[in-house]
């Protein structure tokens, strides 16, 4: 366990404090408000030695999008399963808990994907703007009916639209949009492939068979195997992706546009 | 009342805790949380610790001694006690001042 949090510093905070560190570590029992406490450490060291290690603002902000893009899409990716499965989305009404989680979920992924476009839309502004702006809506779409769920049921809140239909348009447009979004980047070649992969190939299989899930196609078969698995790999897709952008040290040295 | 501890967001109160700590002598990272602890009665997590010392090192307010074991000591340079002091007076007027207005001065 002490091992694993000392992980989560950066190399070269680690390089300098991690034997002290360890040691005062070992000398008590870690209880979880320690473990919160040194993962707030480190988090506040990653964006402290970045921020303090690069010369000018440009780089400062680059490197801030780069680190909070990483780190929503992995609470992002986490909590938004987390929510979708223990929120029971229905006519008979959901869990609050995990409603707020999955707020809280698609909230860190629309984060997520301010910080990555901001750091691909340097060198191609067209391209990734364009393709934030699907999942960007599906975003909102799906918070705004999250939050009417809570605040007027099944009652209409906009036209004849309820909560519960904003959130399942909201939630395909997010799942179609972050395919796309996906697709997008991969071409970019700055943000990690595997999550990219991941991410994209799940959310395609997602919007083949949610429409038939959630009774918005009845024409489609419900097809419930697997589809577990697939919001798995969904939220995995996010997750790999805030961890790939995390770890890797080459994202960080991609030139903004005119610097090359 | 000024900020002799700049920048420091929020760590300014656990620095201020920490340059406490080491005003009797040098002291490793536990024996620093051990003391805090009982001085005021509420824990330091060892993230918060190490943040606020990194902070202090970094501006010359404490400063690192060699390793016994793996156990680093640190204590307060010049700087640190002269800010500390001043620190603490500002403290010191401004618990005056709410005392005054809520009538319980010692006469």
């Amino acid at each position: 366990m002490r091992r694993v949090l000392l992980r989560c510093y950066p190399a070269a905070w680690r390089a300098r404090y991690a034997d002290e560190f360890e040691a005062l570590l070992d000398e008590r029992p870690l209880g979880p408000f320690d473990v919160a406490d040194v993962l707030l450490g480190a988090l506040d060291a990653h964006l402290h030695l970045r921020g303090a290690s690069t010369a000018t603002d440009v780089g400062r902000g680059f490197l801030m999008s780069i680190r909070i893009g990483g780190y929503a899409a992995v609470a992002g990716g986490i909590l938004w399963f987390l929510g979708f499965l223990t929120a029971q989305f229905g006519p008979d009404g959901t869990d609050p808990i995990g409603l707020w989680t999955m707020v809280a979920g698609t909230a860190g992924i629309l984060v997520a994907l301010v910080g990555l476009s901001a750091v691909q839309a340097r060198r191609f502004p067209k391209l990734i703007w364009g393709a934030f702006a699907l999942p960007m809506l599906g975003t909102v779409t799906s918070i705004s009916g999250m939050v009417a769920m809570q605040v007027v049921g099944d009652e209409p809140f906009i036209g004849d639209i309820s909560g519960w239909a904003a959130w399942a348009i909201g939630s395909l447009t997010l799942i179609a949009g972050s395919g796309l979004f996906a697709a997008a980047s991969w071409r970019t070649r700055v943000l990690s492939r595997p999550g990219l992969g991941l991410l994209g190939a799940a959310a395609l299989v997602l919007l083949l068979i949610s429409p038939g899930i959630l009774g918005l196609a009845p024409w489609l078969p419900p097809v419930e195997v697997g589809f577990l698995v697939v919001l798995v790999l969904f939220a995995a897709g996010w997750v790999l992706l805030g961890v790939g952008v995390l770890r890797s040290d080459s994202v960080a040295i991609v030139p903004a546009a005119g610097a090359s | 009342m000024e900020a002799p501890i700049p920048e420091l967001g929020r760590f300014a109160e656990p620095a201020l805790l920490i340059l406490v700590s080491l005003s009797d002598g040098p002291k490793h990272g536990y024996a620093i949380m051990t003391d805090v602890e009982a001085g005021t009665g509420r824990p330091m997590g060892p993230g918060t610790l190490y943040g606020a010392l990194a902070r202090l090192e970094r501006r010359g307010l404490v400063e690192a001694l060699a390793p016994v074991d793996r156990r680093r000591p640190y204590r307060l340079t010049g700087q640190g006690a002269t800010i500390l002091a001043e620190q603490l007076r500002d403290l010191a007027e401004f618990a005056q001042f709410g005392l005054r207005r809520l009538n319980q001065v010692p006469k």
